[in-house]
């Protein structure tokens, strides 16, 4: 298989940033670190599957960050209702689909651009939640809240199992079904896909709506981590889940993109405090080299076409 | 379709995307404000509009620009951030303030250029360039000043430029915001350029063989942007008395709201920038009608949401329908020509209709408070039948929190409303989201408009803050503050809760008991541009320094007030520093996070104390993974400032007080200007469940 440009770029800097730690630092290669940095990471993860498929579909969703907050204030409160575990994990998760179909609906239905319409459901989502709660945590949760009532011990690995399993379904969907495949034809030309039979409009819709669900579950593996609910969450969420899908090669403009790359965007985006910690830089730094990596990586990838070509 | 746009009447010229039906938005705006806010319709509300439209005005304005050649640019905000540190770095270093503020606008202008470059010869999509510069400028400004320098001390000159009124009532940003809007509109709508941004917009590579210099022209759009961002910065910095690296943090996405309002296509090509000026007035007058009409202001975030759908969408409709009707037109010119007018109508219809159902649900949510305030003075009357019978105006306490969603605040706010209640006080309680000192002074500026009888800030900045509470003062409003104070010429009161020292000394000497009186310690703070915790941590090093010796701090590490941070960085600083024997959280939600990492960790040799609320730690007090929480009695803070409030407006708490009667709490000692709460206190296993809040 031949590596593309941006991959071998990715797996450069992330060969880099992981191989600074080996140098008089203890600690970083450890069991206990790794799942740490990867449970850390693994709301983001999930997230970043949907936000590729809504960037490959050619949209954009900014609600996200709101919409975790949202549907991890949900889960909160039914739970204290009463309901047990799995059903809350259902009602939120068709909660988080609502959420994304409505983004959806105005997206297709009313023509509105996407990142016009994400951008007034998160203004509006992340008021109404603090209208709603006024910024009060939710506490008092039943103890079958935390890690879903499971000893953390077996918890932990149960999550990392079930991201890493919905990654793998995602990568197959993508890659090998008609439905998948919808998503790439939509985004890279609109009319075309029209014309050989899809409906552009469905297609949308649909990424809209595993978006939504993958944020509700993408909060409820997040908001599990602890017994308590902090409902002022998730602010600038949305900005960490799209640099790591772009810096991982799915383009802005759609109809290109890759899960596996956005793998890598996530790792590489999600290691770099914690490296930075250990190799004991000051964090004042920190967004600063952020920055400059998610530039050297857009920017390398087109100097290296410009080349070939 | 040719010849229906030759034929173009001027009204169609001037506003080609339906700007009318933002100027009918405006209206009804006006009109419903007018009857439902008081203040509303004055002259000097008129330009406090204003003044607030500059900042968000100067990005919308450079924005439009971009935004007209399909771009877009996110780092708007991070530039005020960057040029306004610039500013203040380069005033610091002696140069003369025009010097300095040339500089800062140069690195706009480079800034710019950066973005343009990236976009046009590495052909990056312009998204991705500016999310890159976004973390990098505002990344650029923190590095550069560590997060917490914040310079102030400019020359009143400078500071004229945000703050001052010429000729009796003007704003002298409006000046600034008047010239860029003319400047940028001969650009846009009379100038070369902007025919070619238009042309890039609608087709870039048609715009090529049409001889366009299409890298050339897209250059300059995002050096000017990046211009009018830096400008922006200046102007900011001029109102807020203060240069730091967290200006603008946010207003990318107000002012790209206002662009797209304004008629602006995100995918380029349409748009006016007048059509802008009318978004933003809309986005901006509804803001303050509604913050004048006593809402809070997620109220206002709610409505801005919703206005903007609405405007689009039916934006949306219309040029699709007007289309269509072109097409029908040509194909068969016979076609009723009444036909797009008929559609014009009942677009009219449907936006008046929403507006409506958004004005009486103003209106009806106004009733229901005069309503509520009769029916308790008819309370009143009639558990006391002495009292006059004309209902006296109440006293109207406006209290501010630095953050309205932190726990911390959310506990004040149940003593101040209990004091409310029992003193007969009507309390507006509203504050920025997160601790921004820019939209803290918009909530105060409305107050000042609106007339109330007591401020009661907390401040965000004391150097922000000021600036709007002597506007206070000077028009008769009482001013005290209470949890973190203003400069003391700015207001008659402080309520103290805990000096900072206070609090800075009690952490430390936790922090070394907790350590045995040795070793290493870290601190989790709240962002790295916090001013109240930075003078904490200020106490705690000389505290340290003098008192606890051997106690060697080993990291400072910001959680942006997110517990989610709170918890990943003690589990870093928990294995990267394996010495660490203690960890001093500083901000509330720090505390449960970084709890929850030692709990997950199982990490028992590490001890953990901080500022917090006994409610969001008794559980991890209880189990040992906090073992104390340094803090006053919240509700009592809250109760004390209200009391306070009533008391400095009824004149029974004037200079040279030693002490005021605070109802349940009894009498509380008066220093100067300073009530005093009491010692901060610590929290622990014994005593946290006396206290639930």
């Amino acid at each position: 298989m031949k590596l593309a440009p941006r991959t071998a770029a990715l797996l450069g800097a992330l060969a880099l940033l992981f191989l600074l730690p080996v140098f008089g630092v203890s600690g970083f290669y450890t069991y206990g670190n790794l799942r740490n940095l990867a449970i850390d990471n693994l709301p983001v993860l999930i997230a970043a599957i949907g936000m590729t498929i809504v960037i490959v579909a050619g949209q954009i969703d900014i609600s996200i960050g709101s919409q975790f907050a949202v549907c991890g204030a949900l889960a909160g409160l039914l739970a204290k209702a009463g309901l047990s575990m799995p059903s809350v994990l259902l009602v939120t998760l068709l909660s988080g689909a609502a959420l994304g179909a409505i983004n959806g609906l105005l997206v297709t239905r009313l023509n509105i651009p996407a990142i016009i319409t994400t951008l007034a459901t998160m203004v509006i989502l992340r008021n109404a939640i603090i209208r709603a709660t006024g910024g009060d945590w939710i506490q008092d949760l039943p103890r079958r809240f935390q890690w879903f009532g499971l000893e953390q011990l077996t918890a932990q690995p149960l999550y990392l199992v079930a991201g890493f399993l919905l990654l793998g379904v995602s990568i197959f969907v993508l890659r090998n079904t008609a439905f998948g495949r919808s998503f790439y034809a939509v985004g890279c030309d609109h009319e075309a896909a029209r014309r050989v039979g899809l409906n552009p409009s469905a297609v949308i819709l649909w990424a809209f709506v595993a978006m939504g669900a993958l944020t509700a579950l993408a909060a409820l593996f997040n908001f599990t981590r602890y017994p308590t609910i902090e409902t002022n969450s998730g602010l600038g969420f949305e900005l960490k889940v799209i640099a790591a899908v772009v810096v991982g090669g799915t383009a802005i403009t759609g109809g290109r993109g890759s899960l596996g790359g956005t793998l890598l965007g996530v790792m590489l985006l999600g290691t770099i405090g914690t490296a930075f910690t250990f190799l004991h830089v000051n964090p004042a730094w920190e967004r600063a080299i952020q920055g400059a990596i998610i530039l050297a990586a857009v920017i390398s990838d087109t100097a290296w076409k410009k080349e070939k070509a | 379709m040719s010849i229906a746009s030759e034929r173009k009447s001027a009204f169609s010229r001037w506003c080609p995307n339906a700007e009318w039906v933002l100027l009918l938005v405006l209206a009804l705006e006006i009109v419903v404000f007018a009857c439902a806010a008081d203040a509303f319709l004055s002259l000097e509300n008129a330009f406090e509009i204003t003044r607030l439209a500059a900042e968000i005005g100067l990005l919308a304005f450079g924005l439009t620009l971009v935004i007209k050649t399909g771009g877009i640019d996110l780092s708007v905000g991070s530039m005020m951030g960057l040029s306004a540190v610039v500013l203040g770095a380069s005033w610091s270093a002696g140069a003369p303030i025009w010097m300095a503020a040339l500089v800062a606008l140069s690195v706009g202008a480079g800034g710019g250029a950066l973005n343009g470059v990236a976009i046009t010869r590495l052909r990056v999509p312009p998204l991705i360039v500016t999310l890159g510069t976004f973390s990098l400028y505002r990344g650029l400004a923190e590095a550069f000043t560590g997060g917490y320098v914040s310079y102030t001390g400019f020359p009143a000159h400078f500071l004229a430029l945000g703050q001052r009124y010429l000729f009796g009532g003007i704003p002298s940003q409006l000046l600034v915001f008047a010239a860029v809007f003319v400047v940028l509109w001969l650009i846009l709508h009379r100038h070369v350029l902007g025919r070619e941004l238009t042309a890039i917009g609608f087709n870039g590579a048609g715009a090529r063989y049409a001889g366009v210099r299409v890298e050339r022209a897209t250059l300059w759009v995002y050096v000017i942007c990046g211009i009018c961002a830096a400008l922006a910065g200046l102007v900011y910095v001029a109102r807020i008395g203060q240069a730091k690296a967290d200006a603008g943090l946010g207003y990318e996405l107000l002012a790209i709201a206002a662009v797209v309002l304004g008629g602006t296509s995100i995918t380029g090509g349409r748009g006016t920038l007048h059509g802008t000026l009318l978004g933003l007035l809309c986005l901006i007058v509804m803001q303050n009608g509604l913050r004048l009409a006593g809402q809070p202001s997620e109220i206002s975030g709610i409505c801005t949401g919703l206005v903007l759908v609405l405007a689009i969408a039916l934006n949306q409709l219309w040029t699709r329908q007007q289309r269509a009707s072109q097409i029908s037109q040509l194909q068969s010119p016979a076609s009723s020509p009444e036909f797009p007018f008929d559609m014009k109508n009942s677009q009219v219809a449907l936006i008046i209709a929403a507006i409506l159902v958004g004005a009486v649900l103003i209106a009806a949510s106004n009733v229901f408070l005069a309503r509520s305030l009769t029916g308790s003075g008819a309370v009143a009357r009639h558990a006391s039948p002495d009292t006059s019978p004309t209902v006296q105006k109440k006293l109207v306490v406006a209290m501010t929190p630095k953050a309205k969603a932190d726990p911390y605040f959310v506990s004040c706010k149940q003593g101040a409303d209990e004091a409310a209640a029992r003193q007969g006080v009507d309390l507006l309680w509203d504050g920025p989201t997160d601790p921004d000192p820019a939209k803290q002074n918009e909530i105060v500026e409305a107050w000042i408009t609106k007339g109330v009888d007591v401020i009661a800030a907390s401040a965000a900045s004391p150097e922000a803050i000021s600036t709007v509470l002597r506007k206070a003062q000077e028009r008769g409003i009482k001013v005290i503050t209470w949890d973190a104070d203003a400069k003391p010429d700015a207001r008659s009161f402080f309520v103290n809760q805990a000096t900072a020292q206070g609090i800075g000394a009690t952490l430390a000497d936790e922090g070394a008991r907790l350590a045995g009186g040795s070793g290493k310690y870290a601190i989790i703070t709240a962002s790295l541009t916090d001013a109240n915790q930075n003078e904490w941590i200020k106490y705690i090093k000389e505290q340290m320094a003098s008192a606890h010796p051997k106690m060697e701090l080993a990291a400072i590490h910001p959680c942006d007030g997110q517990r989610d941070k709170a918890m990943a960085e003690t589990k870093n600083i928990a294995r990267a520093y394996p010495d660490v024997k203690v960890i001093l959280a500083i901000c509330s939600p720090a505390v449960p996070g970084a709890a929850e990492a030692l709990k997950q960790e199982n990490r028992t040799n590490v001890k953990l104390t901080g500022l917090s609320t006994p409610n969001l730690n008794r559980d991890y007090v209880h189990q040992g993974w906090v073992q104390s929480i340094v803090l006053w009695d919240t509700m009592n803070l809250g109760y004390l400032t209200v009391t306070a409030a009533k008391a400095v407006h009824d004149g029974t708490l004037a200079p040279g007080a030693t002490s005021v009667k605070a109802g349940k709490l009894g009498t509380i000692a008066v220093e100067g200007d300073q009530i005093l709460l009491g010692k901060p206190f610590v929290f622990t296993n014994e005593n946290i469940d006396q206290y639930k809040f």
